[in-house]
């Protein structure tokens, strides 16, 4: 089949966003044992929607692709490009204009209204052009009517079609759409919205976000929509394993640049969490009619949480205290405001303890080691977290102690 | 559906060239223009032969369109849902938006389905009333080019005040803040919108539209060296996707890293390169390992081996 920028599927594309965006460092050879065509092709079609994003590398090992973005550099995620790529009949991009030309709000049209005016006026303008059938544009009506984009109504005993009023003030939209598309979830979707303002300034800049949770919003979508309809969920997960849970909440690490989604295995334990990103397809199963009985156990199992490691279900009391000068006020200040489900006292005028009890301590480690050179005592009832933590401090004191850390 | 074609940039393309044929004359000229600022950049291979040619029977050979008027796409119920969902944000009351149309639309989602479990506790009050009243007049100066006057309590809580040109308004979802960037004399200033106080609207700003693209933050660069133990290459390269990075790979499971970042950020990430642990080492520059090294060498004091 000859080369496209436009794609069927996005699925196969999320890998390589993800390969070139995250890591890019891998060569041709090294993708996951995908083909050197279809590798060439990928890379092309990328290179087609973000070209002023990608960038090369010739060393040793081959030629590396790679997307290097500076995300507080960017009003718009690039990422969303992929979104609109999707790829057409001739008779789809026809009949879009002809309906949305022939159709009013005003003026409902039978079918067969609508084809005697495509047949009159429109294919008499040219002359070697196929007839639309009956049945492409009766499915296309239906496509049309479930997006919303057409209404249909009984008039007397025939279905008429009309267009929506439109009557959502866009104009007041405008800077919520704007805000929204890059700093809320199912962004891509402002985007699209976007997309119909003439010009529209970015005031808007983002720090800390996330441009690589884009290709992941078909699967947030399916998620949502088994959470909001209290369904089950057949998980297809990266190596081809399928789970049937029941999806309760989304995740999102702020930090650490990943989403997850909450879910019961539906057989009384507790929940599990799954990366999006790890997660192929969302088949939506029967609605759960105890519904809110395992809404009701999540809420109370996730106070609990440092964040989305389970442990094995027995709480482990961890403390640590910091000593903090005078002029390190905003020490304790950061304490308050990153504890999650800890708790801060201030013990005297230069210390202050943070105590928390969760599922599975080791988790907090990063957030610990960000406090180094403050930290005046740390104890866990689980030792691997303090043997850990020691082990990673000495090895930490190691690596920055002697004057070999220059890597050429 | 979330993937589909009305959403395609080569319908956006499509109705903008049909809007332009339908009210006036449209060239082949223009149409490769229209294709280039709205399409990608190889689109200008194939669409505009598709239209030209008859093939998508929107065009004639003669450029004309058989439309009767410019083409509208009215909103999909899903994005009249996505909207519907907005509303339940409560950093939609910055913006005000007429909810008008939406009344029998179901949300997209809630604000409850999501949990950010790694966002700061002390966001920015998007509900009070002077803050809002404050963004809003922040947003009418970067619409209006306005200078602002503001009012503000500094981090030691000290009143200030001053005559600041406004540019963008920056969003950080981790420290759930907006931060006021404005421009003056040559530099950049940043004005955290939770500590104004008062805003008001001064004359518009003469400055023309290129001297008024801002003064690029100053920008560092560091390099670490990754070892890929308890999965920290994963974590790493997600961690840091937010910033701009080229990894190289090493020998024996090792890469390395260059990272840049904007200047005034360096406590961040020396912060964020710490929470790696022994998996993480910098290895330049210098000035940057000696900030490393600082606190290695106070923890060492605080709890001697």
């Amino acid at each position: 089949m000859a080369y496209s920028e436009l794609i069927k599927d996005i699925s196969r594309i999320r890998d390589y966003m993800r390969e070139f965006f995250v890591y890019g460092f891998k060569n041709r050879d090294e993708m996951g044992g995908k083909s050197a065509r279809s590798y060439d092709n990928e890379r092309r079609r990328i290179e087609s929607w973000l070209a002023d994003y990608m960038s090369f590398r010739q060393d040793a090992n081959g030629k590396n692709v790679f997307i290097s973005v500076d995300t507080r550099a960017v009003a718009r995620n690039p990422l969303y490009q992929a979104w609109k790529a999707k790829s057409f009949t001739k008779n789809d991009i026809t009949l879009h204009f002809w309906l949305l030309d022939v159709l009013s709000p005003s003026e409902p049209k039978p079918l067969a209204g609508i084809l005697d005016v495509f047949d009159g006026e429109y294919l008499p303008r040219f002359p070697n052009a196929d007839p639309i059938d009956e049945s492409t544009l009766r499915k296309k009506l239906k496509e049309y009517v479930d997006l919303g984009l057409i209404l249909a109504e009984m008039q007397g005993k025939q279905m008429v079609y009309r267009l929506p009023e439109d009557n959502v003030d866009l104009q007041s939209w405008e800077d919520a759409v704007n805000f929204f598309a890059e700093a809320g979830p199912l962004g891509v979707i402002g985007s699209y919205i976007k997309d119909k303002f003439v010009t529209s300034a970015d005031f808007f800049c983002f720090k800390h976000n996330y441009l690589l949770f884009a290709p992941d919003s078909g699967i947030m979508l399916d998620l949502l929509m088994a959470i909001n309809e209290h369904k089950r969920a057949e998980l297809e997960l990266v190596g081809d394993k399928l789970l049937t849970v029941l999806p309760l909440k989304i995740f999102i690490s702020t930090q650490g640049g990943r989403q997850y989604v909450a879910a019961s295995s539906l057989q009384g334990k507790r929940a599990a969490f799954f990366r999006l990103d790890s997660i192929r397809k969302v088949k939506l199963l029967d609605a759960v009619p105890d519904y809110d009985a395992y809404a009701a156990a999540f809420e109370d199992y996730r106070s609990r949480l440092w964040g989305v490691a389970a442990g094995d279900s027995h709480l482990e009391h961890i403390e640590m205290t910091l000593k903090i000068g005078e002029t390190e006020r905003h020490i304790a200040h950061r304490l308050e405001r990153e504890k999650r489900c800890g708790l801060v006292d201030q013990l005297n005028d230069t210390h202050w303890r943070f105590t928390a009890d969760v599922y599975d301590a080791q988790e907090m480690m990063p957030w610990l080691r960000t406090f180094i050179g403050r930290i005046e005592t740390l104890s866990c009832s689980n030792r691997t977290v303090e043997n850990r933590f020691e082990a990673d401090l000495a090895a930490m004191t190691a690596l920055y102690g002697g004057d070999g850390h220059v890597v050429s | 559906m979330l993937f589909h074609e009305v959403y395609s940039v080569y319908f956006n393309a499509v109705a903008a060239i049909l809007g332009e044929a339908v009210s006036g004359e449209i060239t082949a000229k223009r149409i490769t223009e229209i294709v280039n600022e709205t399409a990608f950049s190889e689109s200008v291979l194939m669409l505009p032969p598709s239209l030209k040619g008859e093939e998508w029977m929107l065009l004639g050979r003669n450029l004309q369109t058989l439309l009767r008027k410019p083409p509208q796409m009215p909103l999909t119920i899903l994005q009249k849902r996505w909207l519907k969902a907005l509303l339940g944000d409560p950093r939609i009351a910055l913006f005000a938006p007429d909810t008008a149309g939406l009344e029998d639309v179901d949300p997209l989602f809630s604000a409850e389905d999501f949990i950010y479990f790694d966002r700061y506790a002390d966001g920015d009050p998007f509900s009070d009333k002077v803050y809002m009243k404050n963004f809003r007049i922040i947003l009418t100066a970067l619409k209006e080019r306005r200078k602002l006057k503001i009012r503000q309590k500094n981090r030691h809580g000290k009143k200030i005040s001053g005559t600041f040109t406004p540019c963008k308004l920056e969003y950080s979802g981790k420290d759930d803040k907006f931060r006021l960037i404005t421009v003056g004399g040559g530099h950049s200033y940043m004005v955290n919108v939770g500590r104004i106080t008062k805003c008001e609207l001064l004359d518009e700003h003469n400055e023309n539209a290129m001297a008024f693209i801002p003064p690029a933050p100053r920008t560092d660069m560091l390099t670490f060296e990754l070892t890929d133990d308890r999965n920290a290459l994963e974590r790493a390269m997600l961690h840091f996707s937010d910033c701009r990075k080229e990894t190289r790979r090493l020998e024996n499971g090792k890469y390395l890293v260059t990272l840049w970042y904007n200047s005034p950020d360096v406590t961040e990430i020396v912060i964020r390169i710490l929470s790696f642990g022994p998996m993480v080492r910098v290895a330049s520059p210098d000035s940057f390992i000696a900030l490393i090294k600082e606190r290695m060498d106070k923890q060492e004091k605080l709890r001697p081996g």
